[in-house]
């Protein structure tokens, strides 16, 4: 065992052209990303808006800089710019990966696991060589990599496959395949697509379909990339699949490109190296046809080969295996994940429930037994009202924070109560915090919360 | 395959297409696929059988029902829900001819009514002119229950709602307003200071009974009878606009936005009856004065404050008018009743034996039977026992959450003030 790791770690049979492709469409979607988030105005409404952010546990000392926070998206649309073009790499990846973990540790509403995703996905490259390659690194150095260690490019493929599997066997639950939700809401309301809105989207058997493939594919999909004799016919398939969900789904986002574009790392390097040179041939036309009179790469280059490194390799593995428990924790809290959402967050689970709900504050005078509502719409954004309305952990923080902003108006004796109800894919409502239970009582930690009622139904499933 | 594959420019869709096919004709066995494709037919030929006979016995009634409204030029579609689909459009239509349209226009010809009383009114002021003129306003206030919820293009625009009924008046801005004849009613500075409310202050408010009332009506010196016609005048104005904007190309781009999103006729709508049954209704009738929001009741708050002994009777119209809405019922005549929110829900759940369109109709119900047990004067209630409208707040409130929870993750409508991505 010990020396089938041996040889595996020095096994130096990877081409670095890999990396170098990985690394010119994760910085160029990252900037392209940044560009669109930034054209939606929501930098605007999602980080300088709010006067208020939920933060994560841990992280409460991550705050928004005012209109200097446009600062930080200029800031990384820089590094993912000099990312893609391999230019001072390793600073510019290592700052790319702090200020964008930065910006989406300022406020927890606007999680998304596809950010979540970039920021692993950032970590990661932090470590590898990407840089050596087919960039302005290599063209001003005059020096290139040849060979890489072989685990410097698993380790991404990899990650990958977690990913995947882990989306996948979250989908394995009896609302998922049994009664086909959420996906037999989302799709009914589909009706609005040209030719297959009004009658496909509209059957039963169209949405058992698609929940059905959803999981096979996302559950069986790793081992047909990292297989030799599928990898073709199944990123074809990654393009269908991710395609398909932004066609029905466009509020995804970035995330069908990010993982059309990570999935390419499956594939030989030989074809790595194609799409380099066609990025090459591309240039080269560029250059001529506007006469820039760049000059092309060296013809004789140093090439230099990528040693092994232990403190790496050891990380990337501490990283991995992480990776593979974290989502785990959920099996360590009694009563539904879907419902209590402890152990929900960060473990892949992507489009996998509908959930909604109410909420409305009572601040009660334990003394004079007096109480008024608070209006949520004089503290939160409509869409951290929305992101608040079934998450536990948001309404404990939010009913804190009311708490301390009515002690410092004067109040006293104050005690806050949750009037909540949510409803999840497709059951009828029900009241989801204990209404008798004065949340400032409870402070965030990882002990379970047990004054989120139980779920009056059962979901069975992994 | 691998070379096949290199050989192509991996950037080009229909290199993309050709590699599939190929792959597919030559690697994949093609007899799963066709037993897939065999099954799922099987799977849609019972579904939409059973649906077709289920959806005929539900509907038969409903579009009889559409057709015989006689508003000749509107063809309501006589496919109204069919075999597995459900026909938005002839909701829109619904919406826009029977409902919609009809309450502007009711509510414009009400405010004529108003007009010409206050004419008769201003010119000759005795007790039945000024009793005649406060039934026209009242008459007015009821009818604009059925439109305030339609907060939709030029009214949006105009802050309508916020022009024809904020409350409370704001008597000290009316009165410098009157004392000076100096005042822009369109600045905001002056919502408060116009509107029912603004009428329901100049006809009640103004005096402490009606005599002196009558007595700064006879005094063409002090001007109520000025203010009084221009802001029945603005109102007027304001609710031509409305009705104006809805001509025919508006309400053809009104009916023909049936998609589902942010900006479609459909979400905006239901998204604006949403907030209309949370705020208008809810916070503003009862919640506020109630003192839901606030350590105390706060009984000026209540909607016709100056006269007293209507709050109650506006809020159950309005009961009405939300009811009546959420079943698709025509407002020139009730029993026509078209699609509505009521049955894009039953289609929704067409499988499922208890219908949310029944919770929520019943949870009406249940509102319409606590309003009654209130005093007809809010402000009298909630001082003398504030119990009862909390009450009526609560179950209120529930029904916010089966409209705002339930109904919005069946319709899969989000709320559109809300936007980012999500996973």
């Amino acid at each position: 065992m010990f020396k089938f790791i041996q040889n595996y770690y020095s096994n130096k049979n990877a081409h670095p052209a890999s990396l170098a492709f990985f690394r010119i469409t994760f910085g160029g979607l990252m900037f392209f990303s940044t560009l669109r988030f930034w054209s939606k105005g929501w930098i605007e409404t999602l980080y300088i808006k709010p006067s208020y952010h939920f933060k994560y546990f841990g992280f409460e000392w991550v705050d928004d800089f005012g209109s200097l926070t446009y600062l930080l998206f200029i800031m990384c649309l820089i590094t993912s710019l000099f990312v893609m073009l391999g230019y001072k790499y390793r600073v510019s990846m290592i700052s790319f990966f702090f200020i964008f973990t930065y910006i989406e540790l300022i406020d927890k509403t606007t999680y998304l696991n596809h950010y979540y995703l970039t920021s692993c996905l950032a970590f990661i490259l932090c470590f590898l060589p990407a840089g050596n390659y087919f960039s302005l690194d290599s063209y001003f150095s005059g020096q290139k990599a040849d060979r890489i260690p072989i685990w410097m490019v698993d380790v991404l493929k990899l990650f990958i496959c977690i990913v995947y599997f882990y989306a996948g066997i979250a989908k394995i639950n009896s609302d998922w395949l049994l009664d086909a939700q959420p996906l037999s809401l989302w799709l009914k309301s589909k009706y609005d697509l040209p030719l297959i809105g009004q009658n496909l989207m509209q059957l039963k058997a169209t949405h058992y379909l698609a929940s059905w493939f959803g999981m096979l594919y996302d559950v069986l999909i790793p081992f047909f990339l990292l297989y030799t004799r599928t990898k073709y016919i199944a990123f074809v398939f990654v393009i269908v699949f991710h395609v398909l969900t932004r066609v029905f789904f466009p509020s995804i986002g970035m995330f069908p490109y990010i993982m059309i574009s990570s999935a390419v790392i499956f594939f030989d390097s030989s074809i790595h190296l194609k799409l380099l040179s066609f990025i090459k041939t591309t240039l080269v036309k560029i250059n001529s046809f506007f006469k820039f009179k760049i000059k092309p790469f060296r013809t004789k280059v140093k090439t230099k080969t990528i040693q092994p490194n232990r403190l790496i390799f050891i990380s990337l593995g501490c990283f991995l295996i992480i990776q593979l428990l974290f989502p785990l924790r959920y099996l360590l809290y009694p009563g539904e994940l879907f419902w209590n959402e402890q152990g929900y967050r960060f473990s892949w689970r992507v489009m996998l429930v509908e959930k909604r709900g109410d909420i409305t504050f009572k601040v009660k005078d334990s003394v004079s037994e007096t109480f008024f509502y608070v209006k949520n719409e004089d503290f939160l954004t409509p869409f951290q009202e929305k992101q608040m309305s079934f998450q536990p952990d948001f309404i404990l923080e939010f009913a804190r924070h009311l708490g301390a902003f009515y002690k410092a108006k004067g109040y006293e004796h104050i005690q806050i109560f949750a009037n909540s109800f949510v409803a999840l894919n497709g059951r009828p409502s029900q009241r989801f915090i204990d209404p008798r239970f004065n949340l400032l009582k409870a402070r965030e930690s990882f002990y379970n919360k047990n004054w989120i009622l139980p779920l009056n139904d059962e979901i069975k499933g992994l | 395959m691998i070379k096949k594959f290199l050989k192509y420019n991996p950037f080009n869709t229909s290199t993309l297409i050709k590699l599939l096919t190929l792959s597919l004709m030559k690697k994949i066995k093609l007899r799963p696929l066709f037993l897939m494709a065999l099954f799922f037919v099987q799977c849609s030929v019972d579904d939409a059988g059973s649906i077709v006979e289920l959806s005929q016995n539900l509907n038969s009634e409903k579009t009889q029902d559409v057709l015989n409204t006689g508003s000749g030029d509107s063809v309501v579609s006589n496919q109204t829900v069919t075999a597995s689909s459900f026909d938005h459009q002839a909701m829109l239509i619904n919406w826009a001819d029977n409902i919609i349209i009809p309450s502007i226009s009711i509510f414009e010809n009400a405010l004529y009514e108003l007009k010409s009383k206050a004419l008769d009114h201003v010119d000759s002021p005795t007790a039945v002119t000024l009793s005649n003129l406060r039934d026209a306003w009242l008459n007015g206030y009821l009818k604009w229950q059925y439109v305030e919820m339609f907060d939709i293009g030029i009214a949006e625009e105009i802050y309508y709602k916020n022009r024809i009924n904020l409350y409370p008046a704001n008597s000290n801005k009316i009165e410098s307003n009157i004392a000076s004849l100096d005042y822009n009613l369109d600045a905001s500075s002056n919502f408060t200071a116009q509107g029912f409310n603004g009428l329901d202050y100049l006809l009640f408010g103004i005096a402490e009974d009606d005599t002196e009332i009558l007595n700064k009506y006879s005094a063409p010196e002090l001007n109520y009878s000025t203010y009084l016609i221009d802001l029945i005048d603005e109102m007027i104005e304001l609710t031509n606009q409305v009705s104006d904007s809805w001509d025919d190309e508006f309400r053809d781009s009104f009916i023909n936005s049936t998609e589902n999103t942010a900006t479609s006729s459909i979400n905006k709508v239901i998204n604006d009856f949403i907030f209309y049954f949370e705020k208008g209704f809810r916070a503003n009738k009862i919640g506020i004065p109630a003192g839901i929001f606030s350590d105390r009741p706060l009984p000026d708050r209540v909607e016709a404050y100056y006269a007293k002994v209507y709050s109650k009777l506006l809020a159950t119209e309005a009961t009405k008018a939300i009811k009546n809405f959420f079943n698709g019922s025509g407002r020139e005549d009730e029993n026509l009743t078209g699609l509505g929110i009521s049955d894009y829900l039953d289609y929704i759940e067409i499988d499922n034996e208890s219908k949310l369109s029944r919770k929520i109709n019943d949870q009406l119900e249940t509102i319409e039977l606590k309003l009654a047990e209130l005093n007809p004067d809010f402000s009298v209630q909630v001082v003398q026992d504030n119990l009862p409208m909390l009450y009526a707040y609560d179950v209120i409130q529930a029904n916010v959450v089966l409209l705002k929870v339930d109904m919005l993750q069946k319709l899969n409508i989000n709320v559109d003030y809300a936007d980012a991505d999500g996973d």
